[in-house]
């Protein structure tokens, strides 16, 4: 696990790494803010712990860009929520980042492989 | 598009749903209700921190939509250039010359003194003046005996402070080799410390300092910046006054000028009572100086009340005192003369002032107010005009998701930027016009703005941000997503009663304009009037100065000017010279009565025996070129030995002598002291200054009377006259190198001043009259050009059904003629308002005077024409084939 030091680099890194996380969650159709929190940690395996206060602000701020669009409704089990779903302009979004995601974590691959330490 | 900002509420609703959500998520696994719930919470973290983050963010994001409008204001604005400069500089026009206009009536009538709690200090102000006594001004100076004895004893005040000038003008003064002349004031040792003002270097005077006429003077902040350049090292070096020696003890606090109105007075010295130094500079009456003389009223006093004492309260108190002392030294009150009373008045404005300039000035307060209405509406006007024209902008913006509010906001950004750049440009404007107006009214202290002037200027800029707020809410709720969907110029057209509403206002600026002009060539009339009233002697080649000698006796005094005089005579260029102690056209004049062959003339009941004197040289009226009807001009052959003499004017000579021949009549001073053979009589002329009516005058004959001091020297001269000054200031510096020329000037322009009041009145009125011209041109013009293009398909079809181009131009120019009429027949009843409170301020011409109502109707009308004539000419040229075809 990262010491205490790292614990800034991880939270800046988040701030990017988060908004593609929660596109790509909406990629598979409406969720609600808690839904998503699930969701991302369900798929990178309880690896990523998503900050719920930091969640809902970032969902506001995708929002205002339009990547995103929200809506109350109601759940499977009847009870009120806001769903986000995803835009064109988010879909874009996603796709864009996606590519340059893939080829940061290459370029970091290649610097980083030789020396084998990372797990 | 922004979409309606999202309240903290729904967030918080959010936040509780995630919370229940997360609760029943935790109970399938397992846990109990109330467990999985502290578990959401503590997963979650501070709730009240997400809340705040959020609202945080809300708020910024709400500047950084502000910012996007005042951007997107910006970029549109220069767009259209020519709408925001024009709106930008009427706006600056407008509230420009009103805070101008302000700023000094400001100063002239309505600021306190800069003084502690000026709210308790009081001038005391005199009423019926004992027979026999001479008065600077008679409601406002007193004698020093007067002055004396409240200084004593002042019932109801804390302190009574006096104060006069040195000079009538400026007074000699050295410091170092050069001689110059600088505005000082004689004052009590109350002075400072009564009226609170602070001495942030050196001291103020003491009560010991006026007993024993100590010779130490405080300068003002104004003069020590001017002339010593704020050199600290000032203080204890000698000023020369009057070639008095005089040391430098203190330094007056920035911003006080000193309680002469209008004036700013460079330095103070304590009360003296010696002949140099005589107040207003005045020769020594009888060898007597305003401190030993109890009939010359010449002191200005001012009171501070003491602490819960009323006004009336103080001048009750003190009315006894000072019936007492106003008769010391003269007797007692003759048969039927009316007792002297003391008012008690606020110290605020400029004294003296308001008579001259009140009324003046609030009648230019309303004219440039009635400009600022114009420029107001024309640019509400032209809003409208460009928002409307928009119209299909907004619509298609509101049809692609924007919230009406955004519109509204975005409107709102844009009558902002307006009124801050006008506002700004205002403010440099009102700058300069209250130089330009403080020069021309002759006002030497500073007229910096104060708060009142700020308050009052943004108060304006404030109700106009309000009112161009205000005009584009209508157009933003008008206009509606469907809007754009209609293509048709025709159908998209400003509804009727928008038009209404710019109609109502282009003949309400007619209106005003009507009033305006109607002001304006009201008080031009008065000033060429004035201007072309005859003197009764030919002024042009005429030059004048003073000069003060310092003599001390009778005989020295009339051997300096006799050597002055024979010495001017000799300059080349110079046709006479002669000497009078008070200037002709300085307003001021020697009133007295006077004794007829012994004794005073008898007068019909009612009328005036008052006399108007002066002391005159040899050829005093050849110089002048004043005809002499009978008898003769003095000349050099009247001397100190020779009997006296003294000449007269139509008037006196028709008065005191009817049907007689008054030549070797005697006439003489109202104590009979001094008599006179009347060796001529002279033709009226004006004597004070352009405006006044000639009264009864006598002169006598400067070599005969017991006076010597201050005298002015009149040349007439081939050429310009100013050409002469610097060799006459050689001639006069051979005799005393201390001495300088008092206001050298041609006497055209002395008599000039003496109307400077009604030029600048009138000046200012014809500038607002044009002002407000320019500005009903530019708004009837912008309305109409607008409302021509807005009705292009209109007149296309209308041309195509048959109309000739004349219709079409009549169709323009008759809707613009009826607005034009309606104002003219408004305004006139309120112009017949304004001119008949205009009318003291006129001269030779009627409040009802149909030549200027004539011409004000006229030139409104041809404004109205002039700025219809482009948009019906552009009108006519309307293709009707075009005009249909882009529909």
């Amino acid at each position: 696990m990262p010491t205490q030091e790292n614990n800034d680099d991880r939270i800046a890194l988040l701030q990017g790494t988060l908004d593609i996380l929660i596109l790509k969650t909406l990629l598979l159709g409406p969720l609600h803010g808690q839904g998503v929190a699930r969701s991302i940690q369900r798929q990178s395996e309880e690896v990523l712990f998503v900050d719920h206060g930091s969640l809902y602000l970032a969902l506001q701020r995708l929002e205002d860009k339009d990547l995103i669009q929200a809506k109350w409704g109601v759940s499977e089990n009847n009870r009120k929520a806001r769903f986000y779903s995803l835009t064109a302009k988010g879909r874009a979004e996603l796709l864009d980042k996606t590519s340059q995601w893939k080829r940061l974590t290459r370029a970091m691959g290649l610097i980083l492989e030789p020396q084998g330490e990372e797990g | 598009m922004s979409r309606p900002k999202r309240s903290t509420e729904d967030f918080a609703e959010e936040v509780r749903a995630h919370l229940e959500f997360e609760a029943d998520e935790l109970r399938s696994e397992g846990l109990s209700a109330e467990e999985a719930l502290r578990r959401a919470h503590v997963e979650f973290g501070s709730v009240r921190t997400a809340k705040e983050r959020f609202y945080l963010r809300s708020r910024i994001q709400w500047l950084d939509s502000i910012l996007r409008d005042l951007r997107y204001g910006v970029r549109s604005l220069f767009n259209s250039p020519g709408f925001a400069i024009t709106a930008v500089l009427t706006l600056a026009l407008g509230i420009g010359a009103n805070t101008a206009v302000f700023s000094v009536m400001n100063a002239v009538l309505l600021r306190s003194l800069p003084v502690s709690d000026p709210t308790r200090l009081v001038y005391l102000h005199p009423s019926h003046a004992p027979y026999g006594t001479g008065t600077i001004n008679s409601r406002e100076t007193l004698s020093y005996a007067i002055y004396e004895t409240l200084h004593d004893q002042h019932p109801g005040l804390a302190d009574v402070i006096a104060y006069v000038p040195l000079s009538i003008n400026k007074v000699a003064v050295r410091y170092g080799a050069q001689p110059e002349e600088a505005e000082g004031d004689m004052v009590s040792g109350t002075f400072f410390s009564g009226l609170g003002v602070k001495l942030p270097q050196g001291r103020g005077f003491t009560e010991q300092d006026e007993k024993d006429h100590a010779s130490i003077a405080v300068i003002s902040y104004n003069y020590w910046t001017r002339r010593f350049a704020r050199n600290p090292d000032v203080l204890g070096t000698t000023l020369f006054v009057n070639g008095i020696a005089f040391t430098i003890v203190g330094i007056s606090g920035e911003g006080f000028e000193g309680l002469e109105a209008g004036r700013s007075t460079d330095f103070w010295i304590p009360l003296q009572n010696r002949p140099e130094l005589n107040a207003w500079g005045n020769p020594l009456d009888d060898g007597k100086t305003y401190a030993t003389n109890p009939t010359w009223w010449c002191l200005r006093l001012i009171g501070r009340l003491a602490p819960d004492v009323s006004k009336q309260q103080a001048a009750a108190a003190l009315n006894p005192l000072f019936q007492r002392a106003a008769y010391i030294g003269l007797g007692s009150p003759a048969a039927g003369e009316k007792a002297p009373t003391l008012s008690l008045e606020e110290a605020r404005g400029f004294p003296g002032y308001s008579e001259e300039y009140g009324r003046p000035l609030r009648m230019l307060m309303a004219m440039v107010g009635f400009v600022l209405l114009i420029a107001l509406t024309n640019v509400v006007m032209l809003l409208t005009a460009r928002n409307a024209a928009r119209q299909r902008e907004f619509s298609m913006r509101l049809a692609l998701g924007a919230g009406r509010r955004d519109l509204l906001r975005q409107l709102l950004a844009e009558s902002l930027l307006l009124v801050t750049a006008g506002g700004a440009l205002a403010w440099v404007f009102a700058r300069m016009a209250t130089r330009a107006l403080a020069s021309w009214a002759q006002i030497e202290s500073s007229l910096a703005p104060d708060r009142t002037v700020l308050a009052f200027a943004l108060g304006i800029l404030f109700v106009a941000a309000l009112i161009f707020g205000l005009a584009p809410l209508r157009i933003a709720l008008a206009a509606g997503p469907a809007l754009s969907l209609k293509t048709s110029a025709a159908t998209s057209n400003a509804d009727a009663g928008r038009s209404r509403g710019a109609r109502i206002m282009v003949a309400f600026q007619m209106t005003l304009c009507v009033v305006l002009l109607v002001g304006a060539g009201l008080l031009i009339r008065t000033l060429r009037n004035l201007e072309n009233t005859p003197l009764g002697f030919p002024v042009d080649g005429l030059v004048v100065f003073g000069v003060n000698p310092h003599v001390t006796s009778v005989p020295q005094g009339k051997a300096f000017y006799r050597e002055l005089i024979s010495k001017l005579r000799e300059l080349p260029g110079v046709e006479s010279v002669t000497v009078m102690q008070e200037r002709i056209g300085s307003w001021s004049s020697d009133n007295s009565d006077m004794t007829v062959d012994g004794r005073l003339p008898d007068v019909p009941n009612g009328s005036s025996r008052t006399v108007r004197s002066n002391v005159a040289g040899p050829g005093f009226f050849t110089t002048l070129g004043v005809p002499v009807l009978a008898g003769r001009d003095f000349a050099d052959s009247d001397t100190e030995t020779s009997p006296h003499v003294g000449i007269i004017n139509e008037q006196f000579a028709r008065r005191f002598f009817p049907n007689r021949n008054p030549l070797g009549h005697m006439v003489g001073t109202n104590d009979g002291r001094y008599q006179m053979t009347v060796i001529g009589v002279v033709k009226d002329h004006k004597y004070r200054s352009i405006d006044e009516e000639p009264i009864p005058m006598a002169w006598y004959e400067y070599a005969q009377i017991p006076i010597a001091g201050r005298m002015e020297v009149e040349l007439r001269v081939h050429g310009d006259p100013l050409a002469i000054l610097p060799s006459a200031r050689k001639v006069v510096q051979q005799i005393d190198p201390n001495l300088p020329l008092i206001k050298p000037m041609t006497q055209r322009a002395q008599y000039n001043l003496t109307i400077s009041s009604q030029t600048l009145f009138a000046r200012l009125a014809g500038f607002f009259g044009l002002l407000a011209v320019v500005l009903v041109a530019t708004g009837l013009y912008g309305t109409l050009a607008y409302r021509v293009s807005r009705r292009t398909a209109e007149i296309g079809v209308r041309m195509a059904l048959g109309a000739g181009r004349s219709q079409v131009v009549w169709m323009i120019l008759r809707d613009s003629l009826f607005l034009t009429a309606v104002g003219i027949i408004a305004g006139v009843p309120l112009a017949f308002a304004l001119g008949r409170a205009l009318s003291s301020s006129l001269y030779g011409v009627q409040p009802l005077d149909a030549l200027t109502y004539g011409i004000a109707i006229l030139g409104v009308t041809l404004v109205a024409f002039i700025a219809s004539a482009a948009p019906a000419s552009r009108a006519a040229s309307v293709d009707p084939l075009k005009a249909l075809r882009t529909e």
